[in-house]
């Protein structure tokens, strides 16, 4: 069975892939036409608070995501990639997992910084040219950021390889795009992860676009079935509806940890802003599109559900905005005073953990010649 | 309220300029901060630009289909808040601002250059030419023997051995100066011929000092007379600040430094390193004793990091440490504007009263430099530091 | 005791893995055949299949997994198993394990070791020298022996080091036989003397020492006296070493199989040139493989600096002025 959704076609993996190995209990989770269940909605285990949770935090990372491309319109950030109409994958799989679940990002996964605890202020230093490392990978579980794509889905598969090696019940979570399934390095990541059984959830943010190449140009096939071709299960879904996001990343991720091997999520959602502050993708789009999926809102949707729950008033709604704005504007501020690191430790600092005789004369070298000028 | 003027940022990693397509606003309307200023294009995009600040719009700085330029102002607007940093606005890339041209420092010349030499036409190796300078030898007049032409070291030898001064004596030993030692030498060279210093002496009666000194390791406390100086020499700083302060060739003024970092100066195996104290007028004297230690320990075992080397605005060294030597004068670490070096601490013939008596007392030599500080502030400084040093009640 | 490079390399793996139990060794054909050069042999027997494995075929996903590993809390050592098969992995190595540090804070303790050069009369891809490229990117540590007791030596101090380590193994001197000494470690940083002498100095590392030695002995019969320097760190470089050497003889050779254009010897020629300026007798010599692609075996030796070359270098220095 198939579903023509604006132009991309939508088919339930679950009718087309035999399941590889034994116990896969995200499909059961949603119905052929890749809706969530009512049964799977009820047994997520979401208490009231923490489904009204999902609705707070999707708009507060929209509203910092705004802010930043203010501040970076205002040349207070030299860059911004919005992750707009993002933010359901962001909520959902970030909150699916456990805190000691380690994410491994691309370079889009803000919304998820922000879930895991990271300082938006301090994540935007990133990009007032002031650091590369934004927050302790350590104390978040939350990988530096990636930036050649791709290039991070190996890690992902190598720190879950040594999960497994020391029999925790972690599991890993790695997050790319679209554009990502067609790099080299996605394809031996993938099939390391089969061979080695290793307890990571791989999720693609199908947002549609790679800069200006769309889908079409990024594949002849379908990113979820090639899941199969590695040795284990994929699915796609509705990467706007965050109870879907939720329902499949925590099943994916709670098989991993309990010894069932990596899953593929790709979660079919759509890249709303540019890709940076520095495209124009009127170049290479059509308003009509984005108006299409702008009616798929994923904030909207979830809202209309949660209200339609009885969950969400305006009382609620209104003091969820203001939380935001008030985010919003500390992170504004408090950018304003990031401090700049001398510049001696900001360039020769952090290069190795045992500097040598050479490097640190070469410092040296450096810092009096700072001192000179 | 205060005016502030916001100036054009780089909107696309590493655009130059913009053209403005149109206002949003009129020179008079109120704005809230992100309320949409102008659409501007750029090479890259047509870009909407939000308003940083909150308040009254008070100038337009260009009219629609005008390029503006990075950097250069797009509005001016009286805003409530206190006035805020504006952003550097080329934060990536170049513009007028920033790019890698501008900020050019042309470095004032130490030394000058090398006269364009006879030699220009002469084919010979570094160590050749540099044999022949020392010899005083001058090789358009010598006939090369080597392949080419090429004046070989036998032929420079050859052409000074009629020299009555013989160079190259059996014995002697070239010692290379590589590293530290080199770049110690660079600044010595700095010091003495871009700073005019001039030294003055005094002795100072170290009576109080010493039973200070016998107070403290009564109650267990060993404190060297260094962690004295010390603090004696960052307390006068304090009281004149003069001293703490830096020569700027380039604007022709005396930069004073607010934080008083002293660098002690240490022999070490390798040479002479000024290990820094930061703020040494902050700090009481058993934290001055700790850390000095610390730090003179660390240079003669080579362990202390960058921030420990540098940043100083004023060196301590002690000159005349042992045997019969008395005082010195110290060289000014450059680009700080003082030196003060420091005797041993020996009886000494002191006329008290009269009658001349022994007393304990050392030799204080202060080097400055005479652009900042002439002498009767010197001679200011050194007896204030004199005064504290005599009078220690701890 | 004596023993050969590859199996000074064996002897010095498995006391990594005796040493610090989250080592791991893994790459292509490392576990159940040994490696293709038995470097690794035994060890998966000895240690088990979580600390010796095999990996699929990728390049870039063994060094990216080493890289997963290390956040992990493991001590990675994978290896490449051939020079020319590094490439794949070039990213990973430059991006990502040299700036891992600088980025987040967190050091990788990875070492990644890599047969190298030719000499061997191998196809395509097989004697590649590419040791310049990644001394040649800040973050890394590259290191090269020699001798089968500084292989030992040196690649237990790389793995010991918390910072990331290429570790470059001269494969046509995997058979050398020479004394290793296991309580013996070599600083990473740190050159050495091969043998005295006071008219020439010529540098090399890995391949490249034992024929420098051999041109030595050769130029002794001509009454030049040659001082054999062995790197054995690229980065850090020890040049102070190397010019308290220069400062002796005024003359200097840098020899690798490497091409010289651009090669590791432009950046050692360029310090001397600058350090020892007004000491040179001559200006400072390149001796290494040409401006080509590796040639097809039969003409290795006309691509290689070999004994004659070296010592045709040591000719043009001498009589040079």
């Amino acid at each position: 069975m198939s579903l023509r959704y604006a132009g991309i076609r939508l088919s339930l993996v679950a009718d087309v892939v035999q399941v590889m190995r034994a116990e896969d209990p995200v499909r059961r989770l949603f119905s052929p036409d890749g809706t969530l269940t009512d049964d799977a909605r009820g047994s997520l285990g979401l208490d009231r608070d923490a489904l009204r949770d999902f609705y707070r935090k999707m708009v507060v990372i929209r509203r910092a995501d705004a802010e930043a491309l203010n501040l970076q319109r205002q040349g207070q950030l030299g860059l911004w990639g919005q992750f707009l109409g993002q933010e359901a994958v962001h909520v959902g799989a970030t909150l699916a997992l456990r805190q000691s679940d380690w994410i491994f990002p691309s370079y889009r996964e803000f919304g998820m910084a922000m879930c895991r605890g990271v300082d938006p202020a301090e994540m935007l230093t990133l990009f007032r040219g002031l650091t590369h490392g934004a927050w302790d990978p350590r104390r978040y579980h939350f990988a530096p950021l990636a930036i050649p794509v791709a290039t991070q889905i190996p890690h992902a598969v190598g720190f879950a390889m040594g999960c497994r090696f020391k029999k925790t019940d972690e599991a890993v979570l790695v997050t790319f795009g679209d554009g990502a399934t067609s790099e080299g390095d996605w394809h031996e990541a993938m099939n390391f992860a089969g061979v080695f059984k290793a307890p990571v959830v791989f999720l693609c943010q199908n947002n549609y676009w790679a800069i200006s190449v769309p889908l079409s140009r990024q594949t002849a096939g379908s990113i979820a079935e090639r899941a199969q071709g590695y040795g284990f299960p994929g699915i796609r879904i509705d990467g706007n509806d965050i109870l879907s996001v939720y329902a499949a990343t925590r099943a994916a991720a709670e098989r991993a940890r309990h010894g069932g091997g990596p899953y593929l999520i790709e979660a079919v959602t759509y890249r709303m802003g540019a890709h940076t502050s520095s495209d124009d993708p009127t170049r290479y789009r059509l308003a009509s599109e984005v108006e299409a999926w702008s009616q798929k809102d994923p904030v909207a949707r979830y809202r209309t559900w949660l209200s339609a729950q009885g969950l969400l008033d305006e009382a609620f709604d209104r003091g969820v905005r203001e939380e935001a704005e008030r985010i919003a504007s500390e992170m504004r501020d408090k950018l304003a005073q990031a401090v700049m690191p001398p510049a001696g430790e900001a360039v020769y600092g952090h290069v190795y953990q045992h500097p040598s005789a050479q490097f640190l004369r070469e410092r040296e070298e450096f810092e009096a010649s700072l001192d000179q000028s | 309220m205060a005016d502030q003027t916001f100036n054009l940022p780089d909107l696309g990693e590493g655009l130059t300029e913009a053209q403005l397509m149109s206002w949003r606003v009129e020179e008079g309307a109120r704005v809230e901060v992100n309320a949409p200023l102008c659409e501007v294009e750029t090479a890259k995009a047509v870009v909407v630009i939000p308003s940083p600040f909150a308040g009254v719009i008070r100038k337009l700085h260009a009219r629609p289909g005008q390029s503006v330029d990075v950097g250069a102002p797009l509005v001016t607007i009286e805003s409530a808040d206190g006035v805020r940093e504006q952003s550097p606005g080329t934060l990536v890339g170049y513009g007028p601002g920033g790019g890698p041209e501008s900020g050019i420092r042309r470095r004032q010349r130490t030394a000058a250059p090398v006269a364009e030499g006879a030699a220009a036409d002469v084919r010979a190796a570094p160590f050749v030419r540099q044999l022949a300078r020392e010899r005083g030898v001058d090789l358009s007049t010598v006939k090369g023997s080597g392949p080419g032409g090429r004046i070989t070291r036998a032929d420079v030898e050859a052409a000074t051995a009629a020299e009555p001064q013989p160079a190259n004596m059996p014995g002697e030993r070239r010692v290379s100066v590589v590293g530290l030692r080199k770049a110690i030498a660079r600044q010595m060279v700095r010091s003495v011929s871009t700073i005019p210093q001039f030294t003055e002496f005094a002795i100072f009666d170290a009576t109080a000092l010493v039973e200070a000194r016998a107070r403290a390791k009564a109650i267990g406390r060993s404190v060297t007379p260094l962690a004295y100086f010390v603090r004696a020499v960052a307390a006068s700083v304090r009281a004149y600040p003069i001293l703490n302060s830096s020569w700027d060739d380039r604007t022709d003024e005396i930069v004073i430094k607010p934080a008083v970092n002293l660098g002690i100066a240490v022999n070490t195996e390798k040479g002479l390193l000024v290990p820094v104290l930061r703020d040494a007028d902050r700090v009481d004297l058993a934290a001055i004793a700790e850390k000095s230690a610390r730090l003179i320990e660390g240079a003669r075992a080579g362990s202390l990091s960058p921030a420990d080397m540098t940043g100083g605005t004023i060196t301590l060294t002690n000159v005349g440490a042992s045997g019969p030597v008395e005082t010195g004068t110290p060289i000014i670490n450059p680009p700080e504007c003082c030196v003060v070096g420091f005797g041993a601490i020996k009886p000494r013939a002191m006329v008290v009263s009269g009658e001349v008596v022994a007393r304990p007392g050392a030799w204080i030599s202060i080097s400055v430099d005479h652009r900042i500080v002439d002498g009767a502030m010197a001679t200011e400084f050194l007896t204030d530091l004199v005064g504290r040093l005599e009078k220690i009640d701890d | 005791m004596e023993a050969t490079m590859a199996k000074a390399i064996n002897i010095g793996l498995r006391d990594a893995l005796l040493a610090d139990p989250e080592t791991l060794i893994f790459g292509e054909d490392v576990g159940a055949l040994g490696g293709v050069f038995r470097i690794t042999d035994g060890l998966q027997k000895e240690f088990g299949e979580e600390r010796v494995f095999d990996t699929p075929l990728a390049e870039s996903a063994i060094i990216g997994i080493a890289v997963g590993l290390a956040l992990r809390g493991f001590r990675p050592v994978p290896e490449i198993q051939f020079d020319g098969f590094i490439y794949p992995a070039f990213e990973q190595i430059v991006s990502h394990v040299a700036k891992y540090r600088n980025r987040s804070g967190i050091a990788l303790p990875i070492t990644i070791r890599v047969p190298f050069g030719g000499n061997i009369g191998a196809i395509e891809h097989h004697s590649e020298s590419p040791e310049a490229y990644f001394a040649h990117t800040a973050g890394l540590k590259v290191v090269a022996p020699s001798t089968p007791g500084d292989a030992y030596g040196l690649l237990r101090e790389a793995i010991a080091d918390d910072d990331p380590v290429v570790f470059f193994e001269p494969k046509a001197r995997y058979y050398l036989k020479d004394e290793v000494d296991q309580s013996l470690r070599v600083p990473i940083g740190k050159a050495c003397v091969r043998r005295e002498g006071t008219g020439v100095t010529v540098i090399g590392y890995g391949p490249t020492v034992l024929t420098a030695l051999h041109a030595a002995e050769a130029a002794s019969k001509d009454g030049d006296s040659l001082e054999v320097i062995d790197l054995r760190s690229l980065s850090p470089l020890d040049i102070d070493t190397v010019m308290a050497s220069v400062v002796k003889t005024h003359r200097a050779i840098v020899v690798h199989e490497a091409p010289v254009f651009c090669g590791f010897g432009a950046e050692v020629a360029a310090r001397i040139s600058h350090d020892a300026f007004d000491l040179l007798e001559a200006p400072v010599q390149r001796v290494g493989g040409l401006n080509v692609p590796y040639p097809p075996s039969r003409f290795e030796k006309l691509f290689l600096p070999d004994v004659d070359r070296i010592l045709e270098a040591v000719d043009l220095v001498t009589t040079y002025g």
